[in-house]
């Protein structure tokens, strides 16, 4: 069972510092960098979808794991709320990407998507997490549903080491810490990574209110009408 | 008939490409997709066969799941070193191939049939447990095989290239070894729950 | 409006008119159709010109808008879940209907 006291101390919270954070992002002033210029701030909005959705991913192969050992049916709506909150988390992260390299490195050019390591790996991640939607669509029995599901989510969840190792080795990229690029402390005024670790902390929070928003609602349905997909 | 398979797609290309010269990289890419998409199509139906006949039972109450699984990827390692070795004879019959490096080549071809094997053997024991199964394992199966893909797709071209041979590619065969063990673990861990549910 | 936002924006941060920056503005492309026509860069469309003035804070606002919008449709979503349970519940529990 969810526990609701706590997720009400955590929402609130959670809000009262994404709200402090959306004011420092804004307000606080750092040198500007050439190219840059103020989407410099994006680092506080668009990174944190990025490390949110790893944590989803981790959170649901924990609880995958987790209905592996003792097939309870609220271990399997966590690894499939995880999993649908992470998605919307890595959607987020390639719109806001696309967005700011449109206007900050690719002006003049109409180049709109290039092939990114990252872009890359979030699109695998979300193909990854389509099939694990599609798959859960296939199976019908529910107890067979929460096993076969989980041993996929677990599965597809080994390639992804590989995907940090592999593919940064063959591509450029505009991220810091590339091959060939300045690492992420050198670009970085002391102001921002003030405001940006604290910003990664809020969006997985935020990623925390959302998700157990859900876990409650699909639990409650599961309890109702026994059926865990939402 | 995945021989068959093989055949015709690598037909198709070589029609499709025509007379115009391709690079060194792009061969070995379309080498690389010819084998992959047999493997979806031809190992994806290793379990299902097993169910259609009734033979599921048999097994699950004699043989213990790491044998089964054991069993169904030796089989289906060999059919997809076959498929490799018709697959490279062809293409370099059809499309000129000149391989530098062929030791390079058949082993790259050999390690990366390891961890292709692997993946799909534990997918097809997923999906032959949906009951709409349709295109299923190419959605399930290609989007982890992207990592796999780009490290034997370079490791092919360079043994066609020549250039540095082995030295140069040493973090793909490590990257492909370590791929295949991962994979390979992580099917026996995690088989016995897809096999007794 | 939109003027006088981002004026708000400049002044409450004091932004700090620092050498990059001044050489940081965005040239347009326009001195390239003199000089040659194989530049790739093209003129900056009426989409960049907009998100390109003062010093890209729209880009900011554009990725902050989409993240907004984003949970939005999340919990409205999820809100339109809880709105089937709910009706499902009091289908199922014929007296729980005056408790919800």
């Amino acid at each position: 069972m969810v526990n609701v006291k706590r997720y009400t101390v955590v929402r609130n919270l959670v809000f009262g510092w994404l709200t402090v954070i959306l004011l420092a992002g804004f307000l606080l002033n750092f040198p500007k960098i050439n190219i840059l210029e103020h989407t410099a701030r994006n680092l506080y909005f668009h990174v944190p979808m990025w490390f949110t959705m790893m944590a989803a991913a981790f959170v649901s192969g924990y609880h995958s794991w987790k209905v592996l050992q003792t097939g309870d049916p609220l271990r399997d709506i966590r690894a499939l709320q995880a999993a649908r909150v992470g998605t919307f988390f890595g959607i987020l992260g390639i719109t806001t990407g696309i967005i700011w390299s449109r206007f900050t490195w690719y002006v003049g050019t109409d180049v709109w998507w290039n092939f990114d390591p990252r872009q890359i790996m979030v699109s695998i991640q979300l193909l990854i997490y389509g099939g694990y939607f599609v798959l859960r669509s296939a199976l019908d029995e529910p107890g067979k549903r929460a096993k076969i599901s989980a041993v996929f989510n677990l599965f597809a969840m080994t390639a992804l080491p590989f995907l940090l190792y592999v593919i940064p080795r063959q591509m450029e990229s505009l991220h810091p810490g590339a091959e060939g690029n300045p690492a992420f402390s050198q670009i970085t005024h002391p102001v921002m990574r003030l405001v940006f670790y604290p910003a990664i902390i809020g969006f997985v929070g935020l990623f925390w209110v959302l998700y157990t928003q859900r876990v409650r609602v699909a639990w409650l349905k599961y309890r109702v009408t026994q059926d865990s997909e939402m | 008939m995945l021989l068959m398979f093989v055949l015709s797609s690598l037909f198709l290309i070589a029609l499709a490409v025509g007379q115009e010269p391709i690079s060194e990289p792009l061969k070995s890419a379309l080498l690389w997709v010819v084998i992959m998409f047999s493997a979806a199509i031809g190992l994806g139906r290793s379990f299902i066969a097993e169910q259609e006949r009734g033979t599921v039972l048999l097994l699950q109450l004699n043989v213990r799941g790491s044998q089964v699984l054991a069993g169904k990827l030796i089989f289906n390692f060999i059919l997809l070193t076959a498929v490799d070795l018709v697959g490279l004879g062809m293409f370099s019959f059809l499309l000129d191939l000149q391989i530098e490096h062929l030791s390079l080549m058949l082993v790259v071809l050999t390690l990366g049939s390891i961890g292709l094997a692997g993946a799909t053997t534990l997918l097809s024991a997923i999906i032959a447990r949906a009951s709409n199964k349709g295109p299923l394992l190419p959605v399930l199966l290609f989007p982890m095989l992207i990592p796999l893909l780009l490290s034997v797709v370079r490791a092919a071209s360079e043994a066609l290239e020549g250039g540095m041979g082995w030295s140069g590619v040493q973090t793909e065969l490590a990257t492909i070894t370590a791929f295949g063990g991962v994979v390979l673990t992580a099917s026996f861990l995690l088989f016995e729950y897809v096999w007794t549910e | 409006m939109t003027k006088s936002i981002v004026a708000l924006f400049q002044n409450a941060s004091q932004v700090a008119v620092t050498d990059s920056a001044a050489t940081g503005t965005v040239s347009t492309a326009y001195d390239s159709l003199w000089t040659g026509a194989d530049i790739p860069t093209q003129a900056p469309s009426a989409l960049e010109q907009v998100m390109l003035s003062d010093e890209k804070i729209f880009v900011v606002l554009a990725v902050v808008l989409i993240i907004w919008i984003g949970v939005i449709l999340l919990i409205l979503r999820t809100d339109r879940h809880l709105t089937r349970v709910e009706r499902s519940v009091a289908e199922n529990i014929p007296d729980a209907d005056d408790g919800l």
